[in-house]
Parts: structure tokens; sequence; C-alpha cells
């Protein structure tokens, strides 16, 4: 851990970059993957039995789950986004704001809420 | 793992999984509250003794690993486990009507995944500590990170509440 004081760093490094964008763009993909349905793949615990992209579930099998499929698909997306954000020069990476960072899962969590309305019944 | 079932039921086998699950998210719980009072309200000068202070006086930066690894671990368990929520906790839930609990905790699977991907840019912050330019983000997102720890467990003490494995 690094705990000498350095305030002499005003942009991220490549993998700074990488780091920030990939906080960012997981959480926004991983909210778009869930309103959207788009899921990597679709698993059905009851029998074990895993579809490509969304499918809904079988007669008699039980439930299907998106959750591991979105992840997929939040990861996957980020990591090229981040990946393409790392390469950008210098200037252009300490254009990125930092407080992106917090400040994307605050602003997502009520659309995650409306998201989940079918819940919220009395 | 078919073996361990000549030793221990099906039930025992995914209630140890459970609490295993749950004994990470307490120990992630402790350290990340105690990273985040130390980052939000940091011990003043001349502030002497009391539980408050040592509790806030804590090297806040040696609790980044551990609790990149517990998120991990306790993410890990929590998704393997998932699975058989989804059929002998969920249903029985959905069938009682208790749709609140689970929609409290579907907002709970969808933080903890953001949580997660967060995770390496919070390590990054706290690699580097002595930044100051990297000091607000770092606080914030601590923060951030630290509500989403106390939701999750909580939401997922209820769901347990309410019907937890071994039933």
């Amino acid at each position: 851990m690094n705990t000498t004081t350095d305030t002499t760093i005003p942009t991220l490094s490549p993998w700074g970059t990488f780091t920030l964008v990939f906080g960012i763009c997981f959480a926004i993909l991983y909210v778009v993957c869930d309103m959207a349905a788009l899921p990597l793949f679709t698993y059905h615990p009851g029998t074990d039995r895993i579809d490509l992209g969304y499918a809904p579930a079988r007669r008699d099998e039980g439930p299907a789950m998106y959750w591991y499929g979105w992840l997929a698909s939040s990861s996957l997306g980020a990591a090229i986004l981040s990946g393409l954000a790392a390469l950008l020069p210098g200037k252009i990476r300490g254009k990125i704001p930092l407080a992106l960072a917090w400040v994307v899962p605050v602003v997502l969590l009520p659309v995650l809420v409306y998201s989940l309305m079918f819940y919220w019944r009395w | 793992m078919d073996f361990l079932f000549d030793y221990i039921s099906v039930n025992t086998f995914w209630t140890i999984l459970f609490i295993i699950h749950a004994l990470l998210a307490v120990a992630l719980l402790g350290a990340l509250t105690h990273q985040a009072a130390a980052v939000l309200t940091p011990p003043r000068t001349g502030d002497t003794g009391g539980f408050v202070r040592r509790f806030r006086s804590v090297s806040a930066p040696s609790y980044t690993a551990v609790v990149c690894l517990l998120w991990v671990l306790a993410f890990i368990f929590g998704g393997w486990i998932y699975a058989k929520y989804r059929i002998y906790v969920r249903i029985p839930i959905e069938q009682e009507g208790f749709y609140k609990t689970l929609g409290a905790f579907e907002l709970k699977e969808h933080l903890s995944s953001i949580g997660l991907g967060l995770l390496p840019f919070y390590w990054y912050l706290w690699k580097n500590a002595g930044n100051t330019t990297y000091a607000s983000a770092r606080k914030w997102l601590t923060i951030v990170l630290a509500a989403i720890c106390w939701y999750s467990f909580l939401s997922g003490h209820i769901v347990n509440n309410v019907r937890g494995f071994g039933l």
C-alpha cells in the first residue's frame, strides 16, 4: 500500500483509467442489460441448462436466471470500453472526472428501483 | 462434490455455504464501516479516547486489500447459492406474496454487482492513498461501497428471516 505523500500526479495512469472507466461502464451496462433483457447467456437452475443470449423459462423446467448473463455481458462490454479508454492520450484521460465513479451508481439507484416496480406492490 | 453428500445432507451443504457467505459479509461490513468512518469523520487533533474515536482512528488504507478480497469471496459464495435460492427460497416467498421482500433482495443483487465492478478503481484510489487529488473520489467511493454493503447485508438478513436455506 503506497501511503507516501505524492500530490504531483494530475491524471490517472492507463491502468487507473481502465479501472475508472470499467467501474462506470460496468454499472451503466449492467442496468442496460437488466432493463433491455440482454444477458450473454441464460441459466436454467432446475436442469442446469445454459442457453446463449436471452431465453425464456421452459415449460416444466423451473425458472430461468439472467443475472449471471447480465454480469457476463456487462463485464465484457466494460472491459472493451475501458481497454479503449486506457489507450487514450494522457491529456484526454485526465479529463475524465474521478467523481463519476461514485456519482454514476448514485444516479443509477432510482433507475434500478424503478426497474423493480413490479415488486413494490401493496 | 457429490462425495460430500455421503456425510452431510444436501440441505446442510447449502446451509454451510450460506453461513460462509454470511460470515464473509459480516467481516466485509466491519472492514468497510471502519474505513468509511475513518474517511468521513477522521479523528480531530486533541480528540482523546472514547469508543467512537478509536473506531474511526484506523489506518484506512490497510483495509483496502481485505475489503476487495472479502467482497469478491462473498460475491462468489452469494452467486453460488443464488441458483438454489432462485428455486427453493424465492418461489415459496413469491407464493406467500412477499413481493417487497423479493424486490429488496433484487436490488441487493444489482447493487452488489455494481459494487463489484467498482472495486478495481477503489483499489487503485487507495493504492495511491498519498495522492491528494484522489481524496474526494476515494472518500465518496468508499462511502458508496459501505452503503451498498450495509444495504446488501440487511436485505439479505431479511430474506433469510423470511425463508432461509435448510427448510
